[in-house]
């Protein structure tokens, strides 16, 4: 069996603050294969950003196991193994970016590469740009040039789309995959759940520190299995409609919203069957789940208990 | 060290203009002014003339700039990112360290070069080579005091703007440090406990020899004492507020 691409084993980090301390990661346990891409999802505060900090030996765990492809962070970081996408800041401003590039690259051991990553990230073009005066997304670009440099295999990226707007979100997905399918692992935070959904087949769910959830992506969503389907019924049918759509077994809501009907629940088959058939509805459409509901009713499970 | 990553950062402190100006073109243009107000007949100045005596002055002053501003700089650029940037190559904090320390160094020793050019082209004396050596290379390292003074602003406050405020309050110091005008009487028994007398002091001593031109004489002791005092607080400023800010949200 081949090395993890991450393994952290009972991982606590525990802050000092004015009102005692603050354990923003609270015992995670994970491990990673290699070639996975996976989503950390959960909102500010879930301990996201500390979690990736002591993966990239940015900073020291209080207590518990790291290893990076089988070894300490700061090994993997040396041996150009693990590279990562910081979330904002991290830039010099009076840099140009083409110097930016060549002095991190200098230090990766790296100089060979800087035309090759620049190129990849899509750059190439700003080359002689002051980095202050590039926008987000540009930045984020070469921020994500220079985690290219040291050709890792294990990505990370805190948070890689904050701030951008949607067109350049879609954009440094776009790159993003293209670099993805040559068997890099990919560990990306975010708090969008629509990236996890698109682009993370296997997607850990952190909340207050600790891991609520850990799986594919698609189980996690059907964790909470409701669906949603709608359809528009003949007029004079309606409120018989919605008194025999409440009465199907595993239906949790139904009401009407103009001419449609919406229903969610786990039945979605037994319900589209019923609307097409006695109902007589027409456009029907049955929705998956949002990862966003199936994130509320995890992290209110974990507060209930 | 990494010899690229230091060209680069050099040619990057290079560019900023208005550093530059301050560092170099100011103490350039106070010497070519003082100089000629206050040292124009050629009059003496221990082991020197006053043209020589206002150049010494001026070297300190732009050094100090240059170190307080470079290192404050550093320690700014890593609070607000660059330090996680580094964090992921491998590049370790001595060689950080090491490179920002020869950057501060060439900027400080061209700020002291260019004022002792124009000093000897217009017109500055000493009586020994000796002298014009050591006051160089005393008014270059010395300036090493300001680099943890601006390490001390830069991690108490956190801001750009405090580094500049920094920077600029070095007039202040440097008036005190018996740079700009000679001080006599209170002015000078004051001035005595600030921190750039003991290294424009220790700067002049191969010139003056301890005379102040007030008319008082100062021991090398106490200037070393002065110096020593003045590195003990800024470094002991800096690292507890670099502690203070580390382990906390």
């Amino acid at each position: 069996m081949s090395t993890p691409a991450l393994r952290l084993q009972s991982l606590r980090k525990v802050f000092t603050t004015h009102d005692g301390p603050l354990p923003a990661v609270d015992g995670i346990d994970v491990e990673i294969a290699q070639g996975e891409i996976v989503a950390f999802l959960g909102p500010n505060g879930a301990g996201k950003t500390t979690t990736l900090d002591i993966v990239l030996g940015l900073t020291d765990p209080t207590s518990g196991v790291v290893e990076v492809l089988g070894k300490p962070p700061r090994a993997a970081v040396n041996a150009g193994q693990v590279s990562a996408v910081l979330q904002s800041g991290g830039l010099l401003r009076d840099l140009r970016v083409d110097e930016t590039v060549r002095a991190i690259a200098a230090l990766n051991g790296a100089t060979d590469r800087v035309d090759d990553a620049m190129r990849r990230a899509g750059i190439a073009g700003l080359a002689h740009r002051k980095v202050g005066a590039c926008s987000g997304g540009e930045q984020q670009r070469l921020r994500f040039a220079l985690a290219l440099l040291p050709d890792p295999q294990l990505l990370v990226l805190d948070e890689p789309t904050a701030g951008m707007d949607a067109a350049a979100r879609r954009d440094f997905w776009e790159t993003m995959r293209t670099e993805t399918h040559h068997g890099r692992t990919v560990l990306f935070a975010t708090h969008y759940l629509e990236e996890a959904q698109a682009y993370a087949p296997h997607t850990i769910l952190l909340d207050r520190g600790k891991v609520v959830a850990d799986g594919p992506t698609d189980e996690l969503r059907n964790l909470v299995g409701d669906r949603r389907v709608t359809a528009t019924l003949p007029d004079d049918e309606v409120d018989t409609a919605l008194e025999k759509l409440r009465g199907v077994a595993g239906v949790r809501q139904v009401w009407q919203e103009g001419a449609r009907v919406v229903v969610t629940g786990t039945s979605s088959d037994d319900v589209a069957r019923l609307l097409l058939t006695t109902l007589r509805g027409r456009d029907l459409e049955v929705g998956a789940p949002s990862l966003e509901s199936a994130f509320f009713a995890l992290t209110q499970e974990v507060e209930k208990s | 060290m990494n010899l690229t990553y230091l060209r680069i950062d050099l040619v990057r402190q290079l560019r900023d203009v208005a550093n530059v100006a301050f560092v170099v073109g100011l103490p350039v243009a106070m010497y070519i002014i003082f100089g000629s107000t206050f040292g124009a007949g050629g009059e003496s100045a221990g082991n020197g003339n006053v043209r020589f005596y206002v150049m010494t002055s001026m070297a300190v002053y732009g050094a100090s700039v240059a170190t307080t501003s470079v290192a404050g700089m550093a320690a700014i650029e890593l609070m607000q990112g660059w330090g996680r940037q580094l964090g992921l190559t491998r590049m370790r904090p001595t060689g950080y360290v090491a490179t920002k320390v020869v950057v501060a160094l060439t900027v400080a020793g061209g700020g002291v070069t260019a004022v002792y050019v124009a000093g000897a082209l217009t017109g500055a004396r000493a009586d020994t080579p000796w002298v014009w050596v050591s006051t160089f290379l005393i008014a270059w390292l010395g300036s090493a005091l300001f680099a943890m003074y601006g390490l001390a602003v830069a991690q108490t406050f956190k801001s750009e703007s405090a580094v500049s405020v920094a920077a600029a309050g070095l007039v202040l110091l440097a008036f005190f440090g018996n740079l700009f005008v000679t001080l006599s009487g209170t002015m000078l028994e004051v001035a005595r406990f600030t921190p750039m007398y003991g290294y424009a002091g220790l700067m002049r001593y191969p010139l003056t020899e301890g005379t102040t031109v007030g008319g008082s004489d100062d021991s090398l002791p106490m200037l070393i004492l002065n110096y020593v005092v003045w590195a003990v607080v800024f470094a002991t400023v800096a690292v507890w507020a670099t502690r203070r800010g580390r382990n906390r949200l």
